[in-house]
């Protein structure tokens, strides 16, 4: 059971309410989203029926030459430059844990074959850090780099 | 702004804070979070930081 919002193509705007603590999202009376009462967010959007969205906890799209700076983030505090091709990504809210997945990639006019890699410092809950490393296995400096932080 | 600190290898490490954290934050509160525990620091202007990365792995702590 749920509390229902749904969008009727008859009556417009019908609620059943309960005490279940759910809430769905309903058009003509089928469910295209849910959030339940642990908090996961679930939606259709294409799939036939709502499964729970995994979000993108942090992303960092920054300059890693030249002057090392950031073009655009979500939920980093900031990036480290720690040496050549080498950074961490700080987290601004942690990680639930370290379990999280990470992808990224690189940009460049005159080498396409630079790709994100780990450090020899394993995940923490509130930073990342990682390669932009060559495929000849030599760390290089690229003018785009984008990381993304799933979980 | 920059945030450098000595990493312990004797080497230098560049933090450089997202924009979207400073609207809500300080330098020094970024200091606070990201520079590792007991290592010197300082914060200092972008222009302090060598643009040119040729000789990055030399950088030391002075």
């Amino acid at each position: 059971m749920a509390t229902i919002i749904n969008a009727d193509t008859s009556d417009g705007l019908k609620l059943t309410s309960d005490t279940s603590g759910q809430i769905d999202f309903q058009s003509a009376g089928s469910t295209k989203a849910t959030i339940d009462t642990s908090g996961n967010l679930k939606f259709d959007s294409g799939f036939g029926s709502v499964g729970t969205a995994y979000g993108c906890r942090a992303w960092v799209n920054f300059v890693g030459t030249g002057t090392v700076s950031i073009n655009a983030s979500g939920n980093v505090s900031s990036i480290t430059d720690n040496a050549v091709g080498n950074y961490t990504v700080n987290f601004t809210t942690a990680m639930p844990d370290d379990d999280y997945s990470v992808n990224g990639s690189t940009s460049s006019a005159v080498n396409n074959n630079v790709f994100i890699a780990g450090a020899t410092v394993l995940p923490t809950t509130s930073a990342y850090r990682f390669n932009t490393r060559a495929s000849s296995n030599v760390n290089l400096d690229m003018p785009i780099v984008n990381v993304n932080f799933i979980r | 702004m920059r945030i450098i600190y000595e990493t312990s290898d004797g080497g230098v490490a560049v933090i450089v804070p997202a924009p979207e954290y400073l609207l809500t934050h300080t330098m020094e509160e970024l200091a606070a979070k990201d520079v590792p525990a007991g290592a010197n620091y300082e914060i200092v202007e972008d222009s302090v930081v060598p643009s040119d990365r040729a000789f990055r792995g030399a950088w030391t702590w002075a």
